[in-house]
């Protein structure tokens, strides 16, 4: 008994103790004269950045109350139940491919019944010339392996007051179906596909998404809006490094012609850095809505430009 | 080597997979419940069965296609096996010549060795042995071990006078394990001129991370890959419902894309030998010209006067000798590793013919193959007909480089990979490998494909679809994989 006492004041010493080491770490961002901590990305390479803090991202997304929540998108999608948050996904990539949010079924043999992958592909700067939610459908079934079945041809369907491309199909041999949805927002093709064994698992969640809301407070979006006659002052941002990396770049044109917010995609620090100094210099000729002066949203590319390829099987 | 997992269900009810021997002991000691009877487990090293072997050269060659060709290959072969000492003649059996004053290894082959010349990491590490070969006076880091993986080490950052990384300065070269001090051709570099790499205290600081060598059978046919039809490829992955958006590395000179080590930081093989020949033996050559100083001597005084024993570059081209004799050692090393055959797939083994095939239609299904691809080489060669044309070759791999999340970042950037980004592992070849990921961290195929799934990596949703399969199904899989 003694000894068990003992054994387990030293257990509480050493949870203690990780606590306590964990607690500094954190409280220590440069961590001087500290262990790196394992499982952080410390060294970066392209990432996201923006010019103001407030304005919201699309990758800002993130589950509160049992919604996943994603202010850009104006996106309020209700998880179902049991279902769990799974490990983040990347950095938009340089050609416009978010990973919102994961979220899974598992039972308790750890085994995942079925699971739904929020993503967004920006239009403005996709390796493949896609105008919207449809095409983008279109090119997926254009370049669907025969491996698969399809059990549903891209269609279109309204879903709470919006329309969505649809798109079912399986694999046989690994029993799995998967049901995609895609809609357009923001010049984004916001896309959910649920994968999964279970196919009562899958008709759940896909029944889901009759409660969501997809209602951004946005200003209109127009692909190319920041060139030709539009643009009546520029100052190009000159790198100090070559680096050959695409960086996609969001910007909100005020009223005014001003640049309003910038949101980089893929970029490095100091590219972001140069990108913003430069852009806040830019003045556009003010966009027009009904021939009034109104806000516009609109994609640039620095760096080295994407080369845009063919439909796969065309 | 056979490695065989075990899956413990530990009390919270996750799964993880461990090494059966240390299942055993952490089964004893934390008495933890079932052992999941029916889980899938890695079949172990392939053996090698007839023609399946790897390291030979392609066929075209083999008929010495075009004339000359073949004594090229096995010319090459044979510099890519020498063993190197200090100068030349110094050392009975030691053709090479040119190593240190800082090293890794004595030869290429040493390194690229399983499960033949041109492979990965052997199983028994040579770099024990090189620690103190010839005289060398050499300490044994705690990283490398006998039956360990043979390890390239690099540190995260630059560290102040206490050995404490400072996170604002990102180092990422590579350190040498070794010095010649104490060798018997060494001169006057002593180990009062040199010494190694403080590794206690970086292991101490977690500042250090691994490599281990990545496998050159049928280099010359991912050299000869088009970009065109890289760049297809990538843009065929539009919209795909796994969430795999990757990109590519770029040589910093001219732009185009960089395809060759874990990061698909170098354009071609034949900087890669420079490079290598530089960096892991201390070998300086036409391409990398002089002695290669630590990252850190680099930005202080470079390598000590007494420990640049030859004229350089140590290797260079030979004048007035045959014309296989002619080129450089980095130009026939590279001229070697372009002409080795791609890895041949096992039809059988392990596990039957139903199972791989079964387990590549698996494989493809859930979307391993959004990263791990096969492309037809488009381009003709050159330099030999087998390197051209389009032969079906499976390498697996995209080439791109993909976000792999905080569970693999090693926090090294290289050209434009960032911290946690990865060329996708070209598969040929895997099932005779030994240890596996860019650090050697495992040698449980299962292991390997566990760990794409964290935060921050584009393989999580392909990982949750794999744990969406049966264990039969995944079995079939991990043969799939032990067949390539
Ligand atoms: C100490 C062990 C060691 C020695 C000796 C060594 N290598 Fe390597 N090799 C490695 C490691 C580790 C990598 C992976 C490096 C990385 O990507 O960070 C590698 C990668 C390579 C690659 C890239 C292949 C690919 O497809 O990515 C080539 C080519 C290569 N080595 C050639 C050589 C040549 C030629 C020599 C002899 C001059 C040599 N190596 C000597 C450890 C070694
Ligand atoms: C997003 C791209 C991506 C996807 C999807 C992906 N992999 Fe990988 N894979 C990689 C990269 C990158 C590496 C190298 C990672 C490292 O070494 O840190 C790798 C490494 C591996 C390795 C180890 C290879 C070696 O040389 O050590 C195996 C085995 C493997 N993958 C199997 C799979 C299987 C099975 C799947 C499907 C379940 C899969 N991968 C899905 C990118 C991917």
């Amino acid at each position: 008994m003694p000894l068990l006492i003992r054994r387990s004041i030293s257990l509480v010493f050493i949870v203690w103790f990780c606590l306590a080491i964990s607690a500094s770490q954190g409280s220590n961002p440069h961590r001087a004269g500290g262990v790196i901590p394992k499982g952080e990305i410390l060294v970066k390479g392209a990432v996201p950045a923006a010019s103001d803090s407030t304005t919201p991202l699309p990758e800002d997304g993130k589950v509160v109350d049992g919604r996943y929540r994603n202010d850009y998108f104006g996106l309020v999608y209700p998880i179902p139940d049991k279902w769990s948050e799974q490990a983040a996904g990347p950095p938009p990539s340089d050609s416009g491919s978010y990973v919102l949010e994961q979220l899974a079924l598992v039972d308790r043999e750890q085994r995942v019944k079925a699971h739904v992958l929020i993503t967004a592909q920006d239009l403005f700067f996709s390796a493949l010339p896609v105008a919207n939610a449809t095409e983008l459908i279109a090119a997926l079934r254009a370049g669907l392996a025969p491996l698969y079945e399809i059990e549903r041809e891209p269609d279109e369907v309204k879903i709470a007051g919006r329309t969505f491309a649809r798109f079912r199909y399986k694999s046989a041999v690994a029993g799995l179906h998967w049901r995609i949805l895609s809609t357009d927002v923001r010049c984004h093709a916001v896309t959910f596909t649920f994968t999964g064994t279970d196919t009562e698992a899958l008709d759940d969640a896909e029944r889901g998404l009759r409660d969501i809301s997809l209602n951004p407070d946005a200003p209109s979006c127009v692909a190319g809006y920041a060139s030709g006659e539009n643009v009546l002052e520029r100052i190009d941002p000159h790198f100090s490094a070559r680096r050959y990396n695409t960086i996609p770049v969001r910007v909100i044109i005020d009223r005014e012609g001003k640049v309003k917010h910038i949101h980089l995609l893929s970029a490095f620090l100091d590219q972001s850095d140069t990108i913003i100094a430069a852009l806040r210099q830019w003045h556009f000729k003010p966009y027009l809505r009904d021939g009034r002066a109104a806000e516009v949203e609109t994609g640039l590319v620095f760096g080295t430009p994407r080369t845009i390829l063919r439909l796969p099987g065309k | 080597m056979a490695v065989i997992s075990d899956v413990v269900v530990q009390p919270f009810g996750k799964e993880v997979y461990v090494n059966r021997r240390v299942a055993a002991s952490v089964f004893v000691s934390l008495l933890l419940i079932p052992i999941g009877a029916f889980s899938q487990v890695d079949p172990g090293v392939r053996g090698t069965v007839g023609s399946d072997t790897a390291g030979h050269p392609l066929n075209s060659v083999n008929s010495d296609n075009p004339a000359t060709i073949l004594s090229f290959f096995n010319d090459g072969k044979s510099r890519f096996q020498e063993v190197d000492s200090v100068s030349h003649g110094s050392i009975m059996g030691e053709l090479g010549a040119g190593l240190g004053p800082r090293y890794n290894s004595r030869s290429c082959a040493a390194c690229h060795a399983q499960p033949a010349v041109g492979g990965s990491s052997p199983a028994v590490n040579p770099q024990f042995a090189d620690a103190t070969a010839d005289g060398a006076t050499n300490t044994i880091p705690s990283f490398i071990t006998l039956s360990g993986p043979v390890r390239e080490a690099r540190f995260v950052f630059f560290t102040d006078g206490a050995g404490n990384p400072i996170t604002t300065s990102p180092n990422g070269g590579v350190e040498d394990l070794y010095t010649i001090a104490g060798r018997s051709d060494a001169g006057l570099c002593t180990a009062a001129a040199i010494s190694q790499p403080n590794f206690t205290s970086a292991v101490a600081h977690n500042n250090v991370i691994f490599r281990i060598p990545t496998p050159v059978f049928g280099a010359g046919l991912l050299e000869n890959i088009e970009e065109t039809t890289l760049l297809n490829f990538q843009a065929s992955t539009v919209g795909n419902p796994f969430g795999v958006a990757g990109t590519f590395n770029h040589n910093g000179n001219d732009g185009t894309i960089s395809r060759f080590g874990w990061k698909a930081q170098n354009k071609s093989l034949e900087i890669f030998s420079g490079e290598a020949y530089n960096v892991e033996m201390g070998v300086s050559n036409e391409l990398f010209t002089q002695e290669r100083p630590l990252p850190e001597e680099d930005m202080a005084s470079g390598l000590p006067t007494p420990c640049k024993i030859n004229a350089t570059p140590e290797d260079h081209t030979n004048f007035n000798t045959t014309a296989v004799l002619t080129p450089s050692d980095a130009v026939q090393f590279a001229m070697f590793m372009r002409l080795l055959e791609a890895p041949k797939q096992s039809k059988k083994f392990p596990g039957g013919e139903t199972s791989i095939t079964n387990g590549e239609a698996l494989f493809k299904s859930i979307g391993c193959n959004a990263c791990h691809t096969q492309i037809f080489s488009q381009s003709p060669s050159a330099i030999t007909p087998g390197l051209g044309g389009t032969p079906l070759f499976g390498q697996w791999s995209d080439l791109e480089i993909h976000h792999m999340g905080s569970g693999l970042a090693d926090n090294v950037s290289q050209g434009t990979a960032g911290g946690d980004q990865f060329r996708t592992a070209p598969l040929w070849g895997l099932g005779q490998r030994i240890f596996f990921l860019h650090d050697g961290r495992t040698s449980d195929m299962v292991v390997a494909v566990q760990e794409h799934f964290s935060s921050g990596s584009e393989a999580n949703t392909t990982k949750l679809n794999f744990d969406a399969l049966t264990t039969p199904q995944k079995q079939d899989i991990i043969n799939f994989l032990r067949s390539l």
